[in-house]
């Protein structure tokens, strides 16, 4: 199987003229160019916000916002990157707060501004509901504002574009924390268990489990019974096949022993 | 019948009793109701004061949305809601080239025209259900209230979404009477109680709501019934005690003296939810029963 | 290049013939190696194994430790700067500098604030933004034994193993005894994890883990994480100076570690940072790109906490053990390298090649399962070249809801559901292209079970340190292993801080160094930290001229 080469499309970056192979991101064809990123390339893989990016097509009017890693340059496309949005953002100290209704529009009041324009939505490259995320906080629906910016990498660019200047990503952080810290309940066993420790539960039995020779230390190893996962049964299980219930660890583990317990 | 409802966000917030005795009272005449999904705020003041198209677009992208959902009528709670979602409407009705600008500026998918028919739930009641059918669900009638509706501005005024006469409106009136309640009026019903100016001129509010309690009581009213929760606020939290020691008079949503009417659980009328208590009052006249009784 | 459905033609034409012989691979299976077929497989086709690609540390504390040549030239190479440069400027002084704004920096950070230092008195140096980092992008899940059926002591087994027992007890002992706390100090934050109505975790099992203790935000843990601590960094008003990497560690006349040399990366300036304390916090070094390899890394991972650690005479450990994970997405280009992860396998999904047939149990240990597909892309030749030249071969997704029902995937795997969706990928229909990624290093600096180093004003945390996780770590430790010991480093850090005022700052031991590198005759033209890959196009490279402006 013959590979075809990619063809050769034009980039305009900054204002100036780039022949880059076409099936590159955004991000790659900017490097294939010459350039060395220092702002503008952060995990290179959608989660980070760092390379939020402006452009638009040829002859068309319309601008368009996306984060550099994550888009294949196109034949025409006009680019600028924005590596940082100036969002300012309030302090609070989370213990101090009270998880009331309001308590958002109290620390970041500009949200009543939106007039629903919708246009931070249209900017967002993760395809958040950005303008709703404002309004839930609006009238002060914390869960629901957590629940719909969760995918928020902070990247800006709906603040960038906002002709209220609100600054969503902010907003969305806080909501975030309260519906973390005060409204989802807190786990009853977790708190248990790090009384038990802090009580010195499980001392002896680890400083026992560390003084082991590495014989017995593998045997106690080879002994653990896996908790059992759901589709245990499954022919295609990966407990059945291999004694773990996803990945299995590397050779140098003793196979044999594991095995002996597979199908 | 059904309905798609908008509750704004006053309803969801601190007009909560409100929505609640609303959507009892409406399952309790067999009307199914819908929240509508992914409303905004409508913008009021922002949308109604300004003469900048982009204010008017939080208001229409509610209606656009509701259009995508396929309604074709929008019953509000909330009377500032209803004149800032209806006077959009009007706009894009009568102006059609703002109403090209707004959706251009809006780029959905569909373009909104004006199909959406923008309703109060007072007016439903009146003109779907009819204040003969209420009457006829009533089984603790509210004698012994005398109640002095008040109507503020934004269910009124301008006329063109006006939903009863500006001067000498009846509606409420003639709901209270279907539930067997003595009705007091004044002209005073249908002045302004202060509106936004609560916020950071509340002298102002201070004075319109004392002049509007002194006449109800003038009048003879014991207790006031209105459909707008800024009203309800500023009524509620700014009348003055009488200086003849009298007592301060409790201000109610019409939908729960409907639901005390119909004898609907009181967990569902938010009635513990008023700054003013009103059960000192509805115990006193001995007009409703307590909760389990029956007449 | 035209696609179809998210493919170009040629790939389509490959994809036909999986489709054409999935019927018959449903219920089949392909045998598992022997030890000794495993063996063979490694030691031709494993990274790791190649004695070629890697050779014995020259010179130093660590002399004779075998790495990758990628690693030891940068371990074995000068500094960016003269000894003479003039550090008698101080531009901040501060109690607790830390080098690295990623998770084990910020929350070192914040135990330090705990701990009693005034926050105008730390410093985060970091080369990127705050929050630009690995820890970011961890997906899977963080560990830790809370429920009662689960103990602290299995945990503890569990990690042992993983690292096949290479671990050091007492760093293991410190990760999964703090984990609970951790864990609560993260509710207590208002970190968004995913529980159910009652308050309960909702957790997953782990690759080798025997309890299901993997507790996640969504498909976000990493970052959820991350953007929380960074908030509660910001809330507490601890300065960070972003684009600004350490290039040297300075030390005083008493030979501590005493602050650092900051470059900013814009303006070229450099700052003396003159510190009772510091931390190491630099995280990976998939940016090296090790034989070549594609890496699920961020952009600065480069080692460089590793170098910098070296010149002032820190202990390295397990550096001859380099994480590759045999799925990384090959394809598109917007995902190269990206982890895929097991799950996907453990659900069902066939490793397959360009004609659709099996050449290996879907299921192998890691290394080996990544052999087997470096030997069937380039010994074989019978893998898929991408438009951009990268190799790969086709991880036959669609039998999953074939075997499960229609919409396993899109529960179980939503995250990658939605990113492969994002560019045209059906995954319940087509199959994914994947090759071996470079992943983790599961080595680094020596230190105790509060991040001290054997140089005394030296803290280490998170991915730079060494130790905790032996040859192989466990998914869902690493960010656990943050958390533990940024925590810890942060309040040893302020301790020593209190007790310690640094003295004449000094650049000496670059000499010494510079001395070693000659005495080993290495060549002396590398410098080193690298501070960021080069990914410019050979093209634009050709016709580069080095003009000052």
């Amino acid at each position: 199987m013959t590979t075809p080469q990619p063809d050769l499309i034009t980039m305009q970056f900054m204002g100036k003229n780039y022949q880059v192979p076409s099936g590159l991101t955004i991000m790659a064809a900017i490097e294939y160019a010459g350039y060395k990123l220092v702002r503008g390339s952060g995990c290179r893989a959608g989660f980070c916000g760092a390379c939020p990016t402006i452009y638009h097509k040829g002859e068309s009017h319309k601008l368009y916002t996306a984060l550099a890693c994550q888009t294949l340059v196109e034949d025409q496309m006009c680019l600028v990157q924005v590596p940082f949005v100036p969002v300012a953002r309030k302090r609070y100290v989370m213990d101090a707060l009270q998880p009331t209704p309001n308590i958002i529009l109290q620390y970041y009041p500009e949200i009543a501004g939106c007039v629903a324009c919708n246009t931070c939505t249209r900017a967002c490259p993760q395809g958040i509901q950005v303008m709703d995320y404002i309004q839930a906080a609006l009238r002060g629906d914390i869960q629901r504002t957590a629940e719909l910016s969760f995918d928020c990498i902070s990247c800006g660019i709906c603040s960038s574009r906002c002709p209220s200047d609100i600054k969503h990503y902010p907003v969305g952080q806080l909501a975030r924390r309260i519906y973390g810290k005060y409204i989802l309940p807190r786990s009853q066993h977790l708190a248990d268990r790090v009384s038990e420790l802090a009580a010195g539960a499980y001392q002896d039995e680890m400083t026992t489990l560390m003084h082991l020779s590495l014989e017995d230390l593998k045997v106690r190893y080879e002994q653990r019974v896996f908790e059992p996962v759901v589709g245990q049964n499954d022919e295609h299980n990966a407990v059945r096949q291999w004694g773990s219930p996803v990945d299995p660890v590397d050779f140098q583990d003793d196979p044999q022993a594991i095995l002996s317990t597979g199908a | 019948m059904h309905i798609d409802y908008y509750p704004g966000c006053t309803i969801k917030t601190s007009a909560r009793q409100y929505e609640t005795s609303a959507l009892a009272v409406l399952h309790a005449l067999d009307v199914q109701s819908r929240e509508m999904e992914q409303w905004n705020c409508c913008g009021v003041v922002h949308s109604l004061a300004t003469d900048n198209l982009i204010r008017h677009v939080a208001p229409i992208r509610v209606l656009t949305r509701l259009q995508q959902q396929g309604g074709t009528e929008l019953v509000t709670l909330c009377d500032m809601c209803y004149n800032t979602l209806a006077q959009a409407n009007l706009l894009v009705q009568r102006q059609p080239d703002k109403g090209e600008a707004i959706n251009g500026f809006i780029a959905d998918d569909q373009t909104y025209g004006g199909q959406v028919d923008v309703l109060h739930l007072l007016q439903i009641l009146r003109d779907r259900i009819g204040f003969q059918a209420i009457k006829r669900r009533v089984i603790c009638p509210l004698k012994g209230l005398t109640v002095f509706p008040y109507y503020g501005c934004k269910l009124l005024r301008p006329r063109a979404v006006g939903i009863d006469d500006a001067e000498t409106p009846s509606i409420l009136r003639d709901l209270m009477q279907a539930l067997g309640a003595t009705v007091v009026d004044d002209p005073i019903q249908t002045c302004c109680c202060g509106s936004y100016h609560v916020v950071n001129r509340d002298a102002i509010v201070a004075g319109q709501v004392t002049k509007i309690a002194a006449r109800a009581q003038l009048q003879g009213a014991d207790i006031i019934v209105l459909s707008c929760p800024l009203c309800h606020f500023n009524l509620d939290t700014h009348q003055p005690r009488p200086t003849d020691g009298g007592q301060r008079l409790p201000v109610l949503y019409y939908t729960q003296l409907i639901g005390l009417a119909f004898g609907l659980p009181w967990e569902t009328l938010g009635l513990d939810a008023h700054h003013i208590d009103p059960f000192p009052l509805l115990q006193h006249q001995h007009s409703v029963p307590l909760e389990g009784e029956r007449v | 290049m035209e696609l179809i459905n998210g493919y170009p033609a040629y790939m389509r034409e490959s994809i036909v013939k999986v489709e054409q012989t999935r019927p018959a691979r449903l219920y089949a299976t392909f045998p598992a190696m022997s030890l000794d077929e495993r063996k063979v497989l490694l030691t031709h086709f494993h990274p790791d194994f190649k004695e070629d690609q890697k050779r014995p540390l020259a010179f130093g504390p660590s002399q004779g430790m075998f790495i990758n040549h990628e690693l030891a030239d940068l371990l074995e190479a000068r500094p960016l700067i003269p000894s003479h440069l003039d550090v008698s400027r101080v531009d901040y002084e501060v109690d607790v500098l830390i080098i690295g704004g990623g998770g084990a920096g910020t929350v070192a950070a914040l135990w330090s604030v705990e701990a009693g230092i005034d926050p105008q008195r730390i410093l985060i140096a970091t080369k990127l933004r705050h929050g630009d980092s690995n820890s970011t992008m961890a997906q899977g899940g963080i560990q830790a034994a809370d429920r009662p059926t689960d103990s602290p002591v299995m945990h503890y087994l569990d990690a042992m193993g993983g690292g096949h027992f290479t671990n050091r007890p007492e760093l293991v002992q410190a990760l999964v005894m703090d984990a609970p706390g951790i864990i609560q100090w993260h509710e207590s934050l208002g970190v968004m994890y995913d529980k159910d109505a009652e308050g309960n975790f909702v957790v997953h099992p782990g690759g080798g883990t025997s309890r299901n203790r993997m507790h996640s935000a969504r498909d976000y843990t990493g970052l959820e994480i991350m953007r929380v601590i960074r908030d509660e960094a910001r809330n507490r008003a601890i300065p960070v100076i972003e684009f600004a990497p350490a290039i040297e560690l300075l030390m005083d006349d008493h030979s501590h570690v005493a602050g650092a040399v900051l470059l900013n990366l814009e303006t070229r300036r450099y700052r003396i940072v003159k510190a009772h304390a510091t931390i190491l916090a630099t995280g990976g070094l998939g940016r090296l790109h090790m034989q070549q390899y594609p890496t699920t890394n961020h952009y600065g991972a480069t080692a460089d906490g590793l170098v910098l650690a070296y010149r002032v005479g820190a202990h390295l450990t397990d550096l001859d053990a380099i994480q590759y994970h045999p799925t990384g997405a090959a394809f598109p280009a917007q995902m190269a390298g990206l982890l895929i992860t097991e799950k996907v396998r453990g659900l069902g999904a066939q490793p397959v090649n360009r004609n659709g047939d099996m050449f290996v149990f879907p299921l192998e240990p890691r290394d080996v399962e990544a052999s087997a597909f470096i030997r069937e892309c380039y010994e074989r030749e019978l893998g898929i070249t991408t438009p951009l030249g990268m190799r790969g071969i086709w991880l036959d997704a669609p039998m999953v809801d074939i075997l499960h029902g229609p919409g396993t995937i899109q529960t179980a795997l939503p995250a990658m559901f939605r990113m492969y969706q994002r560019f045209g990928i059906d995954m319940t229909r087509d199959p994914i292209l994947v090759f071996p990624t470079l992943h983790y290093q599961n080595g680094g600096i020596v230190a105790d079970a509060h991040g001290a180093t054997t140089v005394p004003g030296l803290f280490v945390a998170g991915e730079v340190m060494g130790g905790i996780h032996g040859k192989n770590r466990l998914m869902g430790n690493s960010l656990l292993d943050f958390n533990v010991f940024g925590k810890r480093a942060g309040i040893a850090a302020a301790a020593y801080a209190r007790q310690t005022t640094p003295g004449n700052l000094t650049l000496a031991h670059i000499d010494a160094y510079e001395q070693m590198l000659r005495a080993a005759g290495v060549d002396r033209d590398r410098t080193a930290p690298r501070l960021l890959p080069d990914y410019r196009g050979r093209e634009a490279l050709e016709r580069y001229l080095d003009i000052p402006l």
